[in-house]
C-alpha cells in the first residue's frame, strides 16, 4: 500500500512538472483562461440571442461545468504523450501497474479542470448578470471538483481502450468532450432528450453533478443536491472500476503484439 | 504553379493518412446537434439556418488553425523544412497549395452539417440566395487560407504553438460572430470584431440564407477578400523574414 501511494505521489509530481512545462502562469491566464471564459461566454451569448437572461444563465452554468469535464477527458492524451516520449514500453514493463501511474499522473487535470470551470463561472457569470447566491454558491466548488474527477475516471477508462491506437487519440478526446456537451443536459434540460438518451445520460459523468449545481443556484433542498452528488460520485467510481478492470489487460495486449512503441 | 499543385497533392496524401485532419468532421455533427437543440428548445425555429452555419465556420476555422497554421512548424519538427527550402520550387507556392487544398477540403463540413440537420431534425440549409451563398463560401475559403498563412508565421515564432492553437478557437468564435452577430456584443468589442474577416463572413452567410434582399453584397464580399488578402500579405512577409533569419542562424531544424 505504501509503495503504491509512493508511486502515485511521484506520478502526480511528474504530471505537475509536465503541466508546468506546457503552461507558464501568463500563458495559462492569457491563453487558456481567456479561451475558457470565451467558450462559456459564447454559449451565454447564444442564450441571450435565442431567448433571455434565464436561457443565458442556463447555458452559462452548463458550459462552465462542461469545462471541468473537458479537462478530465484530456487525461486520454497521457498515453499518447508517453508513447511520443518513448516511455510507454518502459512503464508497461515496470513492476508497477500502469493504471496506478496513469490515474495519479493525470490527476492534475481534474484539479486544473475544476479550477478553470469555477473561475469561468465566477468570471463570465457576473458579466452576464448571473446572481451567485452567497454562501450557498461555495457548494459549487466541491461539486465542480466531483464532476472533474468523474470525467477523469471516464478519461482513464477510455485511455485504456485507445492505448494501442494512438492515431485516433485526438478524435476520441474531442468527440468525447463535445459528446458530453451534447448528451449531459449542458445546453437543454434532460427532459428534452428522447427517453432512452435521458436514461443513458445519467450514466455519464457531468449529468448528475450538473443537476446538483443547478440545484444550488435554484435553492433546492440539501438532500436533493446531495442525492445528485452521490450519483455523480457513483458514476465516477463505476468508470474508475471499469478502468481498473480493463486497463492492464489492454496494455498487456500491446506488449504481446509490440504496438506500444512509438514507431509501431 | 508546379509548386502549388505539388502542395495540393501532398496535402491530399496527408488527409488520407492522418486521422487528426478529419477531427472537425467528427465534432461538427455534434455541434450541429447542440446548436439545433438550443434554438428548437427555445422555440426559435427562425434561427435554425444560423445554427447550421455556425459549425461550418467552426470546422473551417479549426482546419485553418490546427492544420494550415501548423504546416511550417510540423515540417520543422519532422526535419523536412530545410529540404523543402533547398528545392528549386519556392516554399510559399507549396505552402499555399497545401493550405488551399485543406481549406477547399473544409467545405465538406458544409454538406455534412446540412446532412446531419436533415437526417436528425429535418432541417436543411435554405438556399434563398444560392449564388451569394456560394460566392461567400469561396471568399471565406480564400480569407481562411490567408489567415492560415499568418498563423503559420506566428506559430514558427511561438515557443509553444499548441498552447496558442488551443486558445484561439472560442475567442475567435465570439469575436467572429460565428453564431451571435457582433451587433449583440458589447460596444467596445465591436471595432475589434469588425477587422476579423470571419465576422463579415458569418454575417453574409446568415444573410444569404434569409429571403430578404442582401444589402451591399459586393461591398461586404470585397471586405472579406480584403481582410483575407491583408492576413496573407502580412503572414507571407513575416514568414519570409523568419525563414531567412533561420537560414542565417541555422535554426531550420528543431533540436
Amino acid at each position: 500500500m505504501t509503495s503504491t501511494l509512493n508511486v502515485m505521489r511521484h506520478a502526480f509530481a511528474a504530471g505537475v512538472a509536465d503541466y508546468r512545462s506546457i503552461f507558464t502562469w501568463r500563458s495559462w491566464v492569457f491563453g487558456w483562461m481567456v479561451r475558457v471564459v470565451a467558450q462559456v461566454s459564447f454559449f451565454g451569448l447564444i442564450g441571450l440571442r435565442v431567448a433571455d437572461d434565464r436561457s443565458a444563465f442556463y447555458l452559462l452554468i452548463g458550459n462552465a461545468l462542461a469545462v471541468a469535464a473537458q479537462s478530465g477527458i484530456f487525461s486520454l492524451n497521457m498515453t499518447t504523450g508517453e508513447r511520443w516520449a518513448g516511455t510507454l514500453p518502459l512503464l508497461v514493463a515496470s513492476p508497477t501497474s500502469p493504471v496506478v501511474v496513469f490515474a495519479a499522473r493525470g490527476a492534475y487535470l481534474a484539479v486544473d479542470g475544476a479550477l478553470s470551470a469555477v473561475l469561468a463561472l465566477f468570471i463570465a457569470g457576473p458579466l452576464f448578470g448571473l446572481h451567485l447566491p452567497w454562501p450557498r454558491v461555495i457548494a459549487v466548488i466541491p461539486l465542480t471538483g466531483l464532476v472533474a474527477l468523474a470525467a477523469y475516471c471516464l478519461g482513464t477508462f477510455l485511455a485504456g481502450i485507445v492505448f494501442r491506437f494512438r492515431e485516433i487519440n485526438g478524435l476520441v478526446v474531442n468527440t468525447t468532450y463535445v459528446g458530453l456537451m451534447a448528451a449531459c443536459g449542458v445546453n437543454v434540460p434532460l427532459s428534452y432528450y428522447p427517453r432512452a438518451m435521458e436514461w443513458l445520460s445519467h450514466l455519464l459523468p457531468l449529468t448528475n453533478g450538473l443537476l446538483a449545481i443547478r440545484g444550488v443556484f435554484a435553492g433546492d433542498p440539501a438532500s436533493t443536491i446531495l442525492g445528485h452528488a452521490a450519483l455523480e460520485a457513483a458514476v465516477g467510481a463505476g468508470w474508475l472500476t471499469l478502468a481498473l478492470l480493463t486497463f492492464n489487460r489492454l496494455a498487456s495486449r500491446g506488449r504481446l503484439d509490440g504496438s506500444l512503441d512509438y514507431g509501431a | 504553379m508546379r509548386g502549388f499543385l505539388a502542395g495540393v497533392r501532398l496535402q491530399a496524401a496527408i488527409v488520407r493518412a492522418e486521422y487528426d485532419v478529419v477531427l472537425p468532421f467528427f465534432t461538427a455533427p455534434l455541434f450541429t446537434i447542440i446548436f439545433l437543440m438550443i434554438v428548437r428548445h427555445s422555440g426559435r425555429h427562425d434561427l435554425q439556418p444560423d445554427a447550421l452555419m455556425a459549425p461550418v465556420l467552426m470546422t473551417m476555422w479549426w482546419l485553418a488553425l490546427f492544420q494550415g497554421g501548423n504546416f511550417v512548424t510540423s515540417d520543422r519538427w519532422q526535419g523536412v523544412l530545410e529540404w523543402a527550402l533547398a528545392t528549386p520550387v519556392g516554399l510559399p507556392a507549396v505552402l499555399l497549395g497545401r493550405i488551399g487544398g485543406i481549406m477547399v477540403f473544409s467545405l465538406v463540413g458544409f454538406f455534412e452539417t446540412w446532412g446531419v440537420g436533415e437526417l436528425l431534425f429535418g432541417v436543411g440549409i435554405p438556399l434563398e440566395h444560392p449564388l451569394e451563398l456560394a460566392l461567400t463560401l469561396l471568399a471565406t475559403v480564400f480569407a481562411m487560407s490567408g489567415t492560415a498563412v499568418a498563423f503559420a508565421a506566428l506559430f514558427v515564432l511561438t515557443r509553444n504553438a499548441i498552447t496558442f492553437m488551443n486558445s484561439a478557437s472560442f475567442p475567435f468564435y465570439v469575436l467572429g460572430g460565428v453564431f451571435v452577430p457582433i451587433a449583440i456584443l458589447p460596444g467596445w468589442i465591436q471595432p475589434v470584431s469588425s477587422v476579423i474577416f470571419m465576422s463579415w463572413s458569418a454575417d453574409l452567410l446568415r444573410a444569404s440564407l434569409k429571403p430578404a434582399h442582401i444589402d451591399n453584397f459586393w461591398g461586404r464580399l470585397g471586405m472579406i477578400m480584403l481582410l483575407g488578402a491583408i492576413s496573407f500579405a502580412v503572414g507571407r512577409a513575416v514568414l519570409n523574414l523568419v525563414l531567412r533569419r533561420m537560414r542565417v542562424t541555422g535554426e531550420l531544424v528543431a533540436v
